[in-house]
């Protein structure tokens, strides 16, 4: 298309700049470190170190458990509520996708504090255990537990999606010829669904070698390392050489990623594709007899997993004190008030991930939805995907390496401010706001499009009309997802920031790690109702869009 | 009269007034400006040490980063590399992290500070960083513990296997110096470190967790700062702080102007309040021991002349300062 080269052209410069500039001085910083202070043999030291070894076979551990747990709980709660017909399977997928949206040092901090001897709420229960009993979850068992949880919504997601696209006609056509039930879900339903369920179990997996909030909070106090902590501990402790060592500690990461990238893609190529025909999905399939049971399964998990932490979180933000029993008259209010109102820090936290969030979402979409207009090549489609797919700490070490020096035209460093934390937000999100948008594009049918250019309608009468309605749902959901994922983020931020450039992620952080737990369980009270609010506006937003915008408004 | 005789008589009138306008000091401008802070102290002692700063001269602008002294110095150290150091105070753990500083000349020098009451002990004498309190290290101790603590030795007991925590000197300023001071006393030295490796002694975080370690009941012994366990204690939490036979170590948190600092009056500013009476009253307030000794120390604590402080040769801590680091670390198996 003639109109769309210089939008190809400023895309790609967009790309240049944004993704591929970091990752490739990343990648150099691996090759030729150049550093002042870092040892030209310094590839030869860090991988012949043990220590680097042992975190690379825990974090395989940890991810591979965490991983085959997400999977089995996505898969069962996308069959439970995508096929079945069960009453409140609205507010059943709404619950299920919460822990998701739960920042996972939230998570974490929650689970410290509702089981072991210091556990707020086991002590005003009497059912704590006795003094000096390690913390169960403080161990690889507990850490793959927490990530199995924490991602299993990344499985059910598309896999509910993909199970409700399934369409109609086809399974009409396969009850009316005599198929029952389980013929139906081996010969139609799950060709469809595989592709999905095999993308979806990939980014799980890299999700889980890539996660920091977790394994920080519950591997440190075990001395049980993996190598987004090793990382950060590296970056942290030395200086320049720790950052050429972190540099190629990260590749490492990176190449592990790159694996179950390449699995997914060559998943995903298999897929099949349909016409979207914008109506209602597939009808459901009656539970039967097994309605119950699957309620109850669905109520435990979902207590579990959301009550019980958020009972512990609550109780460890009243407690005065630690060791302090809870109750009526020692309860206090007084850890909210200092975090909301005295604490400068948490203050410019909140409003530093606000505003973080809603740029990075408004920015990404706009260019994801440009994108949909062009062809890319393949070499920008992979740079788009890097960010993503490497951990959180690659990608701010890659940003520290760019931006640390003075800016070249305007002489000011980057390093420290909002504006690195919001270049990395934008680098790493990316592919996070496409694939959604990409994906919901690739699915239209070009007949559509070509029928209403042979009809004399432009290019920007054909996007208004045609594309941007059908696209329109999935560009607000990854709005949204954008927003959420920025607001609790603390992979990029911990890294990245300096006085006045504070995250949520970071304050909770900084709290439990200087043993004000009682002010990081208010923080982080205080963020999920903010997320919850977010989630609500956006629920109500979608009246007003197709239904199947928001993931969870099935 | 004449033209000349007019001039001369404006010119008696209008010179003394000039020269009485020139004569006269300039009227004190009020501090402001953006004034950034880098400090381990906690955050709440943070902010409240800001809010205290920030009421006293309300124009500046202060801003603060926390962590801990060993996290936080790495930091500043990228930035300077970088060319862009943001910090233009420190307010940190230990006197020796700053004699590196001002070995690499990063550090402002103030010969005319005014030190207020503050002993010179506390004090580097060329005028380079301030000492503003004495924070030791001692023991906290869970009221449900199984043992009595009195002497360092007891944290090696069998009884007190699995129980005991320290803060990790990668982190906190207080707790390297404490290994350097344990490592110089010939009656603890490395086999008494290799004891306690032995009998589980579990290294992590700062001094803050720590304390939540321990005031959970996560642990029951953990060696810690001082005004932690006696503050929380305040509060309900059932420790206890021991001073051990033996004796603690010490640090004085001192307060340093940077050599690159874009705000040096407000800077200078904040060094002069922690030095005088208000700051030292804000410290005791806030549950630290005064580096001034005519100041009351807070509640909780004996009489400061009672405690007993383990020598350390700051020379010989610098010199053996990666050796020992490192033997730490493998020691404790990080």
């Amino acid at each position: 298309m003639a109109r769309a080269g210089p939008l190809r052209l400023l895309l790609l410069v967009w790309v240049a700049i944004v993704s591929a500039l970091p990752m490739l001085r990343l990648g150099l910083e691996g090759v030729v470190p150049s550093l002042p202070g870092a040892p030209p043999d310094l590839a030869a030291i860090v991988f012949s170190d043990p220590r680097v070894w042992r975190a690379l076979r825990r974090t395989l551990v940890v991810a591979a458990l965490g991983t085959a747990l997400s999977a089995a709980i996505g898969v069962a709660a996308a069959v439970a509520l995508g096929l079945f017909a069960l009453p409140g399977r609205r507010l059943f997928a709404f619950l299920f996708v919460l822990p998701m949206l739960i920042p996972p040092q939230i998570a974490a901090l929650s689970w410290i504090g509702a089981l072991g001897p210091s556990s707020a709420l086991l002590n005003a229960l009497g059912l704590a255990p006795p003094l000096g009993t390690p913390h169960p979850l403080y161990s690889p068992g507990g850490i793959a537990a927490l990530l199995g949880v924490q991602h299993a919504p990344l499985v059910f997601l598309p896999l509910m999606a993909a199970l409700r696209r399934v369409p109609a006609g086809l399974v009409e056509a396969a009850r009316l010829a005599g198929a029952s039930h389980p013929t139906v879900l081996r010969t139609i339903v799950l060709p469809l669904v595989t592709p999905p369920l095999a993308g979806s179990v990939a980014l799980a997996f890299v999700a889980a070698i890539g996660n920091f909030g977790i394994p920080a909070l519950l591997g440190i106090p075990a001395g049980y390392t993996v190598l987004t902590v090793l990382i950060w501990q590296r970056l942290a402790g030395l200086g320049p050489s720790g950052l050429s060592e972190a540099a190629l500690v990260s590749l490492l990461l990176a190449a592990l990623a790159a694996a179950a990238l390449w699995a997914e893609a060559r998943a995903q190529a298999r897929g099949k594709r349909f016409i979207a025909s914008g109506a209602a999905a597939s009808t459901r399939l009656d539970p039967g007899p097994w309605r119950l049971p699957m309620l109850a399964l669905l109520s435990a998990y979902l207590a579990t997993v959301l009550a019980l932490p958020l009972a512990a979180l609550v109780s460890t933000a009243l407690v005065p004190a630690a060791g302090v029993q809870l109750s009526a008259t020692t309860a206090t209010l007084r850890h909210f008030e200092a975090v909301l109102f005295v604490q400068q820090n948490t203050i410019t936290a909140f409003r530093n991930s606000l505003a973080l969030a809603a740029s990075a979402a408004l920015i990404l979409v706009a260019v994801a939805l440009a994108a949909t207009r062009v062809r890319l090549p393949h070499a920008a489609r992979v740079m788009v995907e890097l960010p993503y797919a490497l951990p959180g700490v690659c990608v701010a070490v890659a940003c520290i390496l760019v931006y640390l020096r003075p800016l070249p035209l305007f002489g000011v460093s980057l390093y420290g401010s909002l504006w690195l934390i919001l270049i990395a937000y934008l680098a790493r999100f990316q592919a996070l706001a496409l694939k959604p948008v990409a994906g919901a594009a690739a699915r239209l049918d070009p007949g559509l499009e070509e029928a209403a250019r042979l009809a004399g309608a432009g290019p920007l009468r054909r996007l208004l009309t045609i594309a941007l309605p059908l696209l329109a749902p999935a560009a607000a959901a990854a709005a949204i997802l954008v927003a959420l994922t920025a607001l609790n983020e603390i992979t990029l931020s911990i890294l990245l920031y300096a006085s006045g450039s504070q995250t949520l992620g970071v304050i909770v952080f900084g709290l439990n790690d200087g043993g004000a737990v009682g002010q990081a369980a208010a923080v982080s009270i205080v963020s999920l109702v903010l997320v919850l609010v977010l989630m609500g506006l956006a629920s109500l937003l979608a009246r007003r869009l197709p239904p199947g915008t928001l993931p969870w408004s099935a | 009269m004449p033209a000349t005789s007019r001039r001369r008589a404006l010119a008696v009138l209008v010179v003394p007034a000039l020269a009485a306008i020139a004569a006269a000091p300039a009227p004190a401008q009020p501090l402001s400006g953006r004034l950034v802070l880098y400090t381990s102290q906690l955050e709440a002692d943070a902010q409240g040490t800001a809010d205290a700063f920030r009421a006293r001269h309300p124009g500046v602008e202060l801003e603060w980063v926390r962590g801990g002294t060993n996290a936080l110095i790495p930091r500043l150290r990228a930035e300077f590399a970088a060319g862009n150091p943001r910090a233009d105070v420190l307010l940190i753990a230990d006197s020796l992290t700053m004699e590196t500083l001002k070995a690499e000349n990063r550090l402002l020098r103030w010969a005319e500070a005014p030190k207020g009451n503050v002993p010179a002990a506390h004090l580097d004498p060329d005028g380079f960083y301030w000492g503003t309190k004495l924070i030791t290290t001692g023991i906290v101790r869970n009221a449900r513990a199984p043992i009595p603590i009195v002497s360092w030795n007891d944290l090696a007991d069998p009884r007190a296997r699995g129980l005991v925590t320290m803060p990790s000197p990668a982190v906190s300023g207080a707790a390297l110096i404490h290994v350097y001071a344990i490592v110089q006393n010939p009656a603890l030295g490395w086999d008494y470190l290799e004891r306690l490796a032995r009998n589980g002694l579990s290294v992590r975080g700062g001094n803050g967790a720590v304390m939540q370690s321990v005031a959970g009941g996560e642990r029951a012994f953990g060696m810690i700062i001082d005004y932690l366990p006696i503050r929380e204690a305040a509060k309900g939490a059932p420790v206890q702080f021991i001073f051990p036979a033996e004796g603690v170590s010490a640090i004085t948190e001192p307060v340093a102007i940077l050599s690159g600092t874009r705000n040096e009056a407000a800077a200078k500013a904040f060094v002069a309040f922690l030095l005088s009476r208000e700051g030292q009253e804000l410290a005791a307030r806030q549950g630290f021991l005064p580096a001034d000794p005519g100041v009351a120390p807070p509640a909780g604590f004996p009489d400061p002349a009672t405690i007993r402080i383990m020598p350390l040769d700051p020379k010989r801590a610098l010199a053996e300062a990666e050796a020992v680091q490192r033997r730490f670390a493998q020691l404790t198996g990080q």
